[in-house]
């Protein structure tokens, strides 16, 4: 226990930066729409550093772009990064005018640096839908956290039914968050929320080791409870994926939707993954080595503690 | 074997064949790592080797099965992080298809391996195929994290088929695993007469 102390600091101490008191404001990044393919960009920094030293868009793929414009093949469409966010400025308010005079807001922090940018205005609505639900499985493939807490679920629950109620449990919770999220009725700061997420993991892990040996707990009795609330958690993350868009206020309930529903596709197909892969290993008789069974309720463990540190070392760098 | 059997096999063989020539990754739009397993299913090289790896090692029976489902996987990885460091480690097309006849040609013979026989081949194959899947990647500008992907992929399809062909003990279900083998070997044995003929 002792080594595995020493271990966490160890990490800790390696990926946790020079903590120091500076003064952080926000950038803005005006883009506008000039013509086909064509775009002009203006920083506007009220901070003592001018925003164009430390901070550097990252153009979507198809752009490339020079001091003041940026030239694309088609609209402007892809994933916008900010690189250099956290230094002077906390974050950045990119406003996107179309020619259309849409605008779109998107604000990028050092948690979330990029936006995702879609061509929503010349997009048929099953295109759009289409782009939501992507965004959706792209967001919960990608969210590794997020499949390990599911993960940790599975690991957990006794027989079908308890199997069914906890996904079912997990994805309502994390549906009326994303909506609340969305619809902008609450929200929840990035870096305390990804800290709480990581707990959420690193919780799990012992009531795994807990279910392997035989033992009971309230989360090894009523799964889809503890999947209920750390669900509502999960949601307000998913809702970051949402965010990254900058909808305009019509656009939220097809967005909403469909990004939930392509949550919903990449868990089930996780979910159905792990549970093939289960009985494969059953009948390998992995399920006959104390070690095959013990390495996922500690590689949980691991990878909870691991992130649970390194955010919260994010949060406390953020709040000196 | 009839004159369109063996036409068909070759375009079968050459259609196999053809995309391993690609220098560029599959590009899924879900970052490196989907990439790289993606790849996986796309390589019919690598994917007829994990296949004939996988009905190998359920004929094998339990104890060979497991052994497989985690020593290619690993080799594989290994293979693929040192030929990104080490491009020139990986072979060429030639050396990949050695493991792959070889492996499908024990599964079509219901051949009764020793456990370090089978170590060997397993370790070796998955070092071969992990070590020309870095080299392609790095090529390909993608990083550490496509190998993973690569190796992931390798874990999940060869420990379903490890584990459904342990069900195949004996009668119909052996027989038809080693027809499966036989077809393995002899689009390994086209890919390479194909290989030859386009070398020339």
């Amino acid at each position: 226990m002792r080594r595995v102390a020493w271990l966490l600091l160890l990490l800790v101490a390696l990926f946790a930066g020079r903590a120091s008191a500076h003064e952080l404001s926000m950038a803005e990044l005006e883009i506008r729409e000039t013509g086909p393919g064509a775009y002009v960009f203006s920083w506007l920094g009220g901070g003592r550093v001018p925003a164009t030293d430390e901070l550097t868009p990252r153009w979507p793929r198809a752009c490339r772009g020079d001091e003041n414009w940026v030239a694309c093949e088609g609209p402007m469409a892809g994933l916008l990064r900010i690189d250099g966010i956290g230094k002077s400025y906390s974050a950045v308010l990119v406003k996107f005018h179309g020619r259309d005079a849409a605008l779109h807001v998107y604000p990028l922090t050092a948690a979330q640096p990029t936006a995702r940018l879609v061509d929503l205005d010349n997009a048929s609505p099953f295109e759009s839908a289409a782009a939501y639900a992507n965004l959706g499985i792209e967001h919960i493939l990608l969210g590794f956290d997020h499949l390990l807490f599911v993960l940790g679920l599975l690991l957990i629950v006794r027989d079908r039914w308890m199997l069914f109620k906890t996904i079912t449990a997990f994805t309502l919770a994390h549906s009326i968050t994303l909506a609340v999220a969305t619809f902008g009725v609450a929200r929840v700061a990035a870096e305390p929320l990804n800290a709480a997420i990581a707990l959420s993991i690193l919780f799990l892990a012992p009531e795994v080791v807990r279910r392997w040996r035989g033992q009971t707990s309230f989360t090894v009795r009523h799964p889809w409870i503890v999947a209920f609330a750390f669900g509502l958690l999960h949601g307000f993350g998913f809702a970051t994926g949402l965010a990254e868009l900058g909808l305009a206020r019509e656009q939220i309930p097809l967005a909403l939707l469909m990004f939930n529903v392509g949550v919903e596709l990449g868990q089930l197909g996780f979910v159905l993954l792990i549970l093939v892969l289960g009985r494969a290993a059953r009948r390998l008789e992995f399920d006959r080595s104390p070690i095959a069974l013990r390495l996922p309720g500690y590689l949980l463990g691991s990878f909870g503690a691991f992130w649970t540190l390194q955010r919260v070392a994010i949060l406390l760098r953020g709040l000196v | 074997m009839s004159a369109s059997t063996l036409r068909g096999l070759m375009a079968l063989a050459l259609a196999l064949v053809m995309p391993a020539a690609h220098a560029h990754l599959t590009q899924t739009g879900f970052g490196e790592f989907y990439d790289g397993m993606a790849h996986l299913a796309v390589s019919p090289m690598d994917l007829l080797l994990v296949l004939a790896a996988g009905l190998l090692a359920g004929l094998a029976g339990i104890p060979a099965a497991r052994f497989t489902v985690l020593a290619l996987p690993a080799a594989w990885l290994a293979g693929g992080l040192l030929a990104q460091r080490w491009p020139g480690l990986a072979g060429g097309e030639f050396i990949g298809l050695v493991p792959l006849v070889l492996t499908a040609a024990l599964v079509a013979l219901d051949a009764r391996l020793r456990p370090a026989g089978l170590r060997v081949l397993v370790v070796g194959a998955g070092l071969i195929h992990g070590a020309a899947n870095g080299a392609a990647m790095t090529a390909a500008g993608a990083g550490a994290l496509s190998v993973l992907g690569a190796a992931t992929a390798v874990v999940v399809f060869v420990t379903l088929l490890a584990a459904e062909s342990t069900r195949a003990v004996a009668g119909w279900p052996r027989v038809l695993v080693r027809v499966m083998g036989s077809w393995i070997t002899a689009a390994g044995i086209l890919m390479f007469g194909w290989l030859l003929h386009a070398a020339r």
